[in-house]
Protein backbone atom coordinates (compact mmCIF):
# COMPACT_ATOMS: atom_id res chain seq x y z
CA UNK A 1 0.00 0.00 0.00
CA UNK A 2 1.63 2.56 -1.34
CA UNK A 3 2.18 6.42 -2.15
CA UNK A 4 3.02 7.16 -5.74
CA UNK A 5 3.98 10.89 -7.74
CA UNK A 6 1.12 9.41 -9.87
CA UNK A 7 -0.76 6.63 -11.22
CA UNK A 8 1.59 6.69 -14.26
CA UNK A 9 4.56 6.23 -12.02
CA UNK A 10 3.02 3.33 -10.32
CA UNK A 11 2.25 1.60 -13.35
CA UNK A 12 6.35 2.18 -14.15
CA UNK A 13 7.01 0.31 -11.09
CA UNK A 14 8.80 -2.87 -11.58
CA UNK A 15 6.29 -4.87 -8.96
CA UNK A 16 2.63 -3.22 -10.43
CA UNK A 17 0.56 -5.94 -10.36
CA UNK A 18 -1.76 -6.26 -13.75
CA UNK A 19 -5.13 -6.84 -11.61
CA UNK A 20 -3.75 -3.38 -9.47
CA UNK A 21 -4.85 -1.57 -11.92
CA UNK A 22 -7.98 -0.91 -10.12
CA UNK A 23 -6.34 -0.37 -6.73
CA UNK A 24 -5.92 3.28 -7.22
CA UNK A 25 -7.51 5.58 -4.51
CA UNK A 26 -6.72 9.57 -4.73
CA UNK A 27 -5.50 10.87 -1.69
CA UNK A 28 -8.35 12.50 -0.27
CA UNK A 29 -10.48 8.91 -0.28
CA UNK A 30 -7.39 7.94 0.76
CA UNK A 31 -7.29 10.02 3.98
CA UNK A 32 -11.17 9.24 4.16
CA UNK A 33 -10.84 5.72 4.54
CA UNK A 34 -8.13 5.99 7.18
CA UNK A 35 -9.48 8.53 9.05
CA UNK A 36 -12.99 7.02 9.97
CA UNK A 37 -14.58 7.15 13.40
CA UNK A 38 -12.44 3.98 15.10
CA UNK A 39 -9.06 6.01 13.92
CA UNK A 40 -9.76 9.06 15.75
CA UNK A 41 -9.47 6.84 19.05
CA UNK A 42 -6.23 5.36 18.70
CA UNK A 43 -5.25 7.03 22.11
CA UNK A 44 -8.17 6.06 23.86
CA UNK A 45 -7.56 3.59 27.00
CA UNK A 46 -10.36 1.08 25.30
CA UNK A 47 -9.09 1.43 22.16
CA UNK A 48 -8.31 -1.78 21.34
CA UNK A 49 -11.29 -3.35 23.28
CA UNK A 50 -13.79 -0.83 22.26
CA UNK A 51 -12.98 0.48 18.88
CA UNK A 52 -10.55 -1.70 16.87
CA UNK A 53 -13.38 -4.66 16.86
CA UNK A 54 -15.65 -1.69 14.81
CA UNK A 55 -12.95 -1.18 11.96
CA UNK A 56 -13.62 -3.92 9.91
CA UNK A 57 -17.30 -2.97 9.40
CA UNK A 58 -16.50 1.30 9.05
CA UNK A 59 -13.76 0.48 6.50
CA UNK A 60 -16.25 -1.43 4.27
CA UNK A 61 -19.00 0.70 4.67
CA UNK A 62 -16.38 3.52 3.58
CA UNK A 63 -15.10 1.55 0.33
CA UNK A 64 -18.84 0.87 -0.72
CA UNK A 65 -19.25 4.41 0.23
CA UNK A 66 -16.65 5.53 -2.71
CA UNK A 67 -17.65 2.87 -4.76
CA UNK A 68 -14.91 0.38 -3.81
CA UNK A 69 -16.81 -2.54 -4.06
CA UNK A 70 -14.79 -5.47 -5.86
CA UNK A 71 -13.44 -8.67 -4.09
CA UNK A 72 -10.24 -6.88 -4.59
CA UNK A 73 -10.96 -4.13 -2.21
CA UNK A 74 -13.52 -5.38 0.27
CA UNK A 75 -11.44 -8.85 0.38
CA UNK A 76 -14.32 -10.96 -0.24
CA UNK A 77 -12.97 -14.28 -2.59
CA UNK A 78 -13.30 -13.50 -6.25
CA UNK A 79 -16.58 -14.61 -7.80
CA UNK B 1 -6.11 -14.39 26.67
CA UNK B 2 -5.14 -12.02 29.18
CA UNK B 3 -7.80 -9.86 30.70
CA UNK B 4 -8.74 -6.91 28.43
CA UNK B 5 -8.14 -4.48 30.87
CA UNK B 6 -4.69 -5.46 30.81
CA UNK B 7 -4.13 -5.66 26.79
CA UNK B 8 -5.98 -2.41 27.00
CA UNK B 9 -3.51 -1.05 29.26
CA UNK B 10 -0.83 -3.21 27.36
CA UNK B 11 -1.75 -1.64 23.78
CA UNK B 12 -1.76 1.93 25.03
CA UNK B 13 2.10 1.42 26.39
CA UNK B 14 2.80 0.22 23.18
CA UNK B 15 1.01 3.08 21.27
CA UNK B 16 1.89 5.70 23.72
CA UNK B 17 5.60 4.41 23.66
CA UNK B 18 5.56 4.77 19.69
CA UNK B 19 4.29 8.24 19.64
CA UNK B 20 6.56 9.70 22.69
CA UNK B 21 9.50 8.27 21.69
CA UNK B 22 9.79 6.94 18.16
CA UNK B 23 9.67 4.07 19.18
CA UNK B 24 8.27 1.02 20.61
CA UNK B 25 8.84 -0.28 24.21
CA UNK B 26 10.43 -3.69 24.52
CA UNK B 27 7.35 -6.26 26.71
CA UNK B 28 10.49 -6.04 29.78
CA UNK B 29 9.74 -2.29 29.83
CA UNK B 30 5.86 -2.12 29.30
CA UNK B 31 5.48 -4.70 31.80
CA UNK B 32 7.56 -2.50 35.12
CA UNK B 33 5.18 0.12 33.51
CA UNK B 34 2.17 -2.14 33.82
CA UNK B 35 3.09 -3.69 37.16
CA UNK B 36 3.17 -6.93 36.09
CA UNK B 37 6.05 -9.64 35.84
CA UNK B 38 8.76 -9.87 32.52
CA UNK B 39 7.30 -13.37 31.73
CA UNK B 40 3.36 -11.76 32.16
CA UNK B 41 4.21 -8.90 30.15
CA UNK B 42 5.42 -11.46 26.93
CA UNK B 43 2.39 -13.20 27.21
CA UNK B 44 0.11 -9.80 27.44
CA UNK B 45 2.43 -8.27 24.13
CA UNK B 46 1.37 -11.54 22.53
CA UNK B 47 -1.83 -10.97 23.05
CA UNK B 48 -2.26 -8.45 21.81
CA UNK B 49 -0.78 -8.81 18.55
CA UNK B 50 -2.92 -11.32 18.22
CA UNK B 51 -6.09 -9.19 18.75
CA UNK B 52 -4.19 -6.26 16.68
CA UNK B 53 -3.52 -8.52 13.73
CA UNK B 54 -2.26 -5.40 11.21
CA UNK B 55 0.49 -5.42 13.32
CA UNK B 56 3.09 -7.83 13.69
CA UNK B 57 6.06 -9.01 15.44
CA UNK B 58 9.56 -9.44 13.87
CA UNK B 59 9.27 -13.56 13.12
CA UNK B 60 10.98 -16.10 15.91
CA UNK B 61 11.27 -13.05 17.90
CA UNK B 62 9.39 -11.05 20.55
CA UNK B 63 10.17 -7.62 18.75
CA UNK B 64 7.47 -5.35 17.57
CA UNK B 65 7.86 -4.38 14.00
CA UNK B 66 5.05 -3.28 12.90
CA UNK B 67 2.39 -1.58 15.25
CA UNK B 68 -0.15 0.61 12.73
CA UNK B 69 -0.33 3.29 11.88
CA UNK B 70 3.18 3.26 12.52
CA UNK B 71 6.20 1.11 12.44
CA UNK B 72 8.95 0.00 14.86
CA UNK B 73 11.09 -1.11 11.75
CA UNK B 74 12.24 1.77 9.71
CA UNK B 75 10.24 2.48 6.23
CA UNK B 76 10.16 4.41 3.64
CA UNK B 77 7.28 6.47 4.91
CA UNK B 78 9.18 9.09 7.73
CA UNK B 79 6.83 10.95 9.57
CA UNK B 80 7.62 14.37 11.03
CA UNK B 81 6.37 16.20 13.53
CA UNK B 82 6.87 19.79 15.09
CA UNK B 83 9.89 19.57 13.13
CA UNK B 84 11.57 15.93 14.34
CA UNK B 85 11.56 13.37 11.93
CA UNK B 86 11.54 10.50 14.55
CA UNK B 87 8.35 7.80 13.09
CA UNK B 88 7.68 5.93 10.16
CA UNK B 89 4.56 4.57 8.85
CA UNK B 90 3.29 1.17 8.47
CA UNK B 91 2.97 1.82 4.78
CA UNK B 92 1.77 4.78 2.63
CA UNK B 93 -2.35 4.51 3.30
CA UNK B 94 -1.38 4.05 7.33
CA UNK B 95 0.54 7.22 6.60
CA UNK B 96 -2.19 9.24 6.50
CA UNK B 97 -4.18 7.87 9.98
CA UNK B 98 -0.95 9.21 11.60
CA UNK B 99 -2.31 12.51 11.80
CA UNK B 100 -4.64 11.06 14.33
CA UNK B 101 -1.77 10.28 16.85
CA UNK B 102 -0.85 13.74 16.60
CA UNK B 103 -4.10 16.41 17.55
CA UNK B 104 -3.34 19.69 16.73
CA UNK B 105 0.13 18.92 14.98
CA UNK B 106 0.76 18.88 11.36
CA UNK B 107 2.26 15.88 10.31
CA UNK B 108 4.67 15.63 7.62
CA UNK B 109 5.19 12.28 5.86
CA UNK B 110 7.72 11.51 3.05
CA UNK B 111 8.51 8.94 0.93
CA UNK B 112 10.56 8.62 -2.32
CA UNK B 113 8.49 7.28 -5.37
CA UNK B 114 9.07 3.54 -5.74
CA UNK B 115 9.15 4.48 -9.98
CA UNK B 116 11.61 7.36 -9.42
CA UNK B 117 12.67 7.57 -6.38
CA UNK B 118 11.82 11.15 -6.01
CA UNK B 119 10.02 12.79 -3.01
CA UNK B 120 6.53 12.25 -2.20
CA UNK B 121 5.07 14.72 0.66
CA UNK B 122 2.16 15.17 2.41
CA UNK B 123 1.13 17.03 5.21
CA UNK B 124 -1.86 16.46 7.61
CA UNK B 125 -3.39 18.32 10.89
CA UNK B 126 -6.41 16.68 12.45
CA UNK B 127 -7.20 14.24 9.38
CA UNK B 128 -6.60 17.12 6.86
CA UNK B 129 -4.91 17.24 4.49
CA UNK B 130 -2.80 20.55 4.11
CA UNK B 131 -0.24 20.26 1.59
CA UNK B 132 0.79 17.95 -0.81
CA UNK B 133 3.83 17.52 -3.19
CA UNK B 134 3.71 16.95 -6.10
CA UNK B 135 -0.39 17.69 -6.61
CA UNK B 136 -1.15 14.28 -8.41
CA UNK B 137 -0.10 12.05 -5.11
CA UNK B 138 -2.01 9.04 -5.41
CA UNK B 139 -2.77 5.75 -3.26
CA UNK B 140 -2.06 2.42 -5.05
CA UNK B 141 -3.50 -0.77 -3.69
CA UNK B 142 -0.82 -3.72 -4.91
CA UNK B 143 -2.56 -6.75 -3.98
CA UNK B 144 -5.75 -6.35 -3.02
CA UNK B 145 -6.76 -6.69 0.54
CA UNK B 146 -7.66 -9.98 2.34
CA UNK B 147 -6.09 -13.17 2.72
CA UNK B 148 -7.18 -15.18 -0.50
CA UNK B 149 -4.78 -12.44 -2.13
CA UNK B 150 -1.97 -14.45 -0.76
CA UNK B 151 0.73 -11.65 -0.05
CA UNK B 152 1.20 -8.97 3.18
CA UNK B 153 -1.57 -6.59 2.98
CA UNK B 154 0.71 -3.97 3.18
CA UNK B 155 2.31 -4.50 -0.33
Amino acid sequence: MNLFRSEEHARRWPAFQPRAEEGFITLADLAGFFGTETRRHMLDPDYLSTWYPRRTAERRAYLEQINKRSPFWLGTPDP
Amino acid sequence: MADPLLMDRMFQRIMRGLVETGRAPHYAEAARALGISVEEGRRVLHDVMQAYPIGWLHPDTDYIASFPPLNNQPTQYRITVRGAQRWFAQCGFEATSVTWLFPGETVRVDAPCLDCGDPVTVEMRDGRIVWVDPPGVVGHLNYGFGPSRGRPPFL
